[in-house]
């Protein structure tokens, strides 16, 4: 009984009984699922347009973060930084087309995975010559990032909220709506779309293969400086933001590779979700760190049912 | 006229052959398990670099050690114990010494070392039971034991007084391995005997930077102290979420591996106040520390970073090193040989005696406290400090702490025996021959 209770009833309790702490629990999973959402976005466009699995996405978060923060230090103003690393960006796209995609075209997809777990551990010994493998402090304040909070006293409780993560969740939002504006409304956005629906269709009525790897690559580098400045700026930059990839993966399989709208809804629900859970089930029952698991169990109970994910798309194959 | 020429050329081959033999006869290999990259390569480059730096400045001032040279190498990890178990493997035949440079790695390879009859060296890390050398026989943890940093630790938050503590709730932050978790065993039996909560609070590798969840629990439970067992990236993600979540910056508390410069940099002046227990004390000016300098850094030698130099770890990193040379030392005198090999060493590491005269001798007088080791005693108990973070680097602020060895050794002991039991059959050396 004691069991139950504890499972159904005392965690609602909690929850109503400090009505404050429950919002910043929200607010917290919120900004957590933003985050999610920003590096699975990453995935989804380089899958959509090529089937490709980029396996270094995480790297890219962490390349261009330390680019940004390396040009700064080499004495390039910030403001001027960021067009530059996103220059570099560009660069990789191309290089990666070249170097990499190019050579592998009509390849089975599981090659051209493996061909991103190469660029990852290049990127990371390319990373460490140039950049070392000291964390680095990100440059908020250059950035005029806000770095303050907001308090406010609701329920007679205490609520507070970062400026950054404010700043992080609008920026986020922004950048998702032009994306969405662009894959929709633009001739690049619709070519990108076409080729993920059909390569050789695709192909045949003139889109450039090379021109769209290198447009979606560049737009993943895009997220990937977006989402490094943001986590950079919550614990700085080093190399251990590459990590922070991995917790895409459930959101991937949630939401389905396939779909922007996935990443985003499937992003929002597991940052807010997890951290719900381990808050109010996690810490008093199971001894806390569920975060490590729960969003990979929910993300699989859900593909019981729906296994192409919530916004996936069916694929039926005739053999 | 032709035998000779076939005389010649065997001699030549001969030489040949033997010239590198004759050359390792007068180095010896000591490799590192280092990891420069990965999620954790922010903590440790500056120890890698004290280590590197204080042999090649030992190899370019004093041509080695008695004259033998010291071949430092590593073998990266990543931290990583599948690879470091793999590094193990790969350099265990070349090297006097294994520096596994994680909990995880070092219970990977601690059953092998009796076999393979090679010295672990695990300062300040570790399985805390390695302390028991009579049945780890292979295994050392000099100058302390994370029991040691926790006993330590809780004295100083204690003032000395650990009945003060009666009522109170401690969490325990800490990563989710079994390096974060080596100091429950000791904190569980501590609050037992003075009448404290203790609430373990895991994070685990992906949360490292996104300890919201962590810090929540810490804003519901309100603990009076909160203590940390971090590494890499977790240190600064910590920091940052306390400023955030308005901590009490002095009863914020790391171990050791949780007092880095590069990691306090991100909260900066925010994190003022926040503490860490520490065997070492960074001294720049110090006779080994201007020796690295001149022979080394100057000469371009080194690869520390700006700033690097002066930081707690890069010259930990040195006190690190110091303990293997004084090792082969004292392995040289006993066995009155140049090239000790990786048994002799053992020997020389369980009769470590760095003493007040020792450390002016090497020109690290006041960086560390004095200890000595011995067959049952592999950690030494140095004690340590509080350092505390002024906004822009860590300094001094407690007297010199000893744990308390009276509350450790029973644990030490048991756990020693349990692990022994747990891998039967397992060597002890009961008369410590």
């Amino acid at each position: 009984m004691d069991f139950l209770n504890s499972i159904l009833v005392k965690p609602f309790a909690d929850m109503f009984g400090a009505p404050d702490f429950l919002l910043q629990v929200l607010w917290e999973g919120l900004v957590s699922g933003v985050l999610y959402a920003l590096i699975a976005l990453g995935f989804v466009l380089i899958y959509k347009s090529s089937r490709i699995f980029n396996f270094a996405q995480g790297i890219m978060v962490v390349f261009a973060a330390l680019t940004l923060v390396g040009l700064h230090e080499k004495g390039v103003p910030a403001l001027l930084a960021v067009p530059l690393t996103l220059l570099v960006m560009f660069i990789l796209a191309v290089a990666i087309e070249r170097v990499v995609l190019r050579p592998l075209v009509n390849q089975p997809d599981i090659i051209l995975f493996m061909a991103t777990i190469g660029i990852t551990l290049f990127l990371v010994g390319f990373g460490e010559i140039i950049f070392g493998g000291e964390n680095k402090v990100m440059i908020t304040q250059e950035l005029h990032i806000p770095t303050g909070s907001f308090e406010f006293e609701p329920f007679g409780g205490f609520v507070s909220i970062e400026q950054k993560d404010l700043t992080a969740v609008v920026g986020a939002i922004v950048l998702v709506a032009g994306l969405l504006l662009f894959l929709n409304k633009s001739k690049m956005g619709r070519a990108i779309r076409a080729l993920g629906d059909d390569h050789q269709a695709a192909l045949s009525v003139g889109i450039s293969l090379s021109t769209i790897w290198v447009l979606v690559w560049f737009i993943a580098g895009v997220i990937a400086l977006a989402t490094g400045i943001v986590w950079g700026a919550r614990a700085g930059v080093s190399f251990a933001l590459e990590v922070i990839a991995f917790k895409a993966l459930p959101v991937l399989m949630l939401g389905g590779l396939e779909s922007v709208l996935g990443a985003i809804i499937g992003g929002l629900a597991i940052g807010v979700l997890e951290k719900l859970f381990e808050i109010y089930w996690g810490q008093p029952l199971l001894g806390g760190n569920t975060e490590t698991w729960f969003a990979f169990v929910f993300a699989l109970l859900v593909l019981l049912f729906r296994p192409q994910g919530l916004f996936g798309e069916k694929i039926i194959e005739r053999v | 006229m032709k035998n000779l020429m076939k005389t010649g050329v065997a001699l030549l081959l001969l030489g040949t052959a033997l010239a590198p033999a004759a050359w390792a006869q007068d180095a010896i290999n000591v490799t590192n398990l280092s990891y420069r990259t990965g999620p954790f390569a922010a903590t440790g480059i500056p120890l890698m670099n004290g280590q590197r730096d204080y042999m090649m400045m030992l190899n370019e001032r004093d041509g080695g050690v008695n004259g033998v040279k010291l071949n430092y190498d590593e073998c990266e990890t990543g931290y990583n114990t599948e690879k470091g178990a793999e590094c193990y493997e790969k350099t265990k035949a070349t090297s006097i010494v294994t520096q596994p440079w994680s909990t995880g790695i070092t219970l990977q390879v601690l059953p092998k070392s009796n076999v393979d009859k090679i010295p672990i060296l695990a300062p300040g890390y570790g399985f805390s039971p390695m302390t028991d050398g009579k049945i780890f026989q292979w295994a050392f943890n000099p100058p302390a034991s994370y029991w040691d940093g926790a006993s330590m630790i809780l004295k100083a938050i204690s003032d000395g007084n650990l009945d003060s503590l009666k009522g109170k709730k401690i969490a325990l932050l800490h990563l989710d391995a079994p390096y974060g978790k080596e100091p429950i065993p000791l904190l569980q039996a501590y609050a037992e005997k003075h009448g404290f909560t203790l609430l373990p609070i895991p994070v685990g590798l992906k949360e490292m930077q996104n300890q919201s969840a962590q810090w929540l629990q810490i804003r519901r439970e309100r603990p009076d102290f909160v203590l940390m067992w971090g590494w890499g990236a977790m240190n600064a993600g910590a920091v940052t979420e306390a400023v955030k979540t308005k901590f009490p910056m002095e009863k914020f508390v790391g171990i050791w591996w949780s007092g880095h410069d590069g990691d306090m940099k991100s909260a900066g002046e925010a994190a003022k106040g926040y503490r860490s227990i520490s065997w070492s004390l960074p001294d720049s000016n110090a006779p080994v520390m201007q020796d690295i300098k001149k022979h080394v850094v100057d000469t371009g030698k080194s690869l520390i970073g700006e700033g690097e130099f002066d930081w707690v770890f890069y010259q930990r990193g040195v006190l690190i090193s110091m303990f293997a040379v004084e090792g082969i030392k004292a392995a040289q005198a006993h066995f009155d040989t140049k090239v000790v090999n990786a048994e002799q060493l053992r020997w020389g590491l369980e009769n470590l005696k760095i003493d007040e005269a020792k450390l002016a001798e090497i020109g690290m007088t006041g960086m560390i406290g004095t200890f000595s080791t011995a067959c049952n005693n592999h950690a030494g108990h140095a004690g340590g400090w509080m350092m505390e973070w002024d906004g822009a680097k860590f300094v001094k602020v407690s007297d010199h702490l000893e744990a308390d060895q009276d509350m450790i050794a029973p644990l030490v002991e048991a756990e020693a025996k349990k692990y022994a039991d747990a891998n039967a059959p397992w060597p002890i050396n009961e008369e410590c021959k």
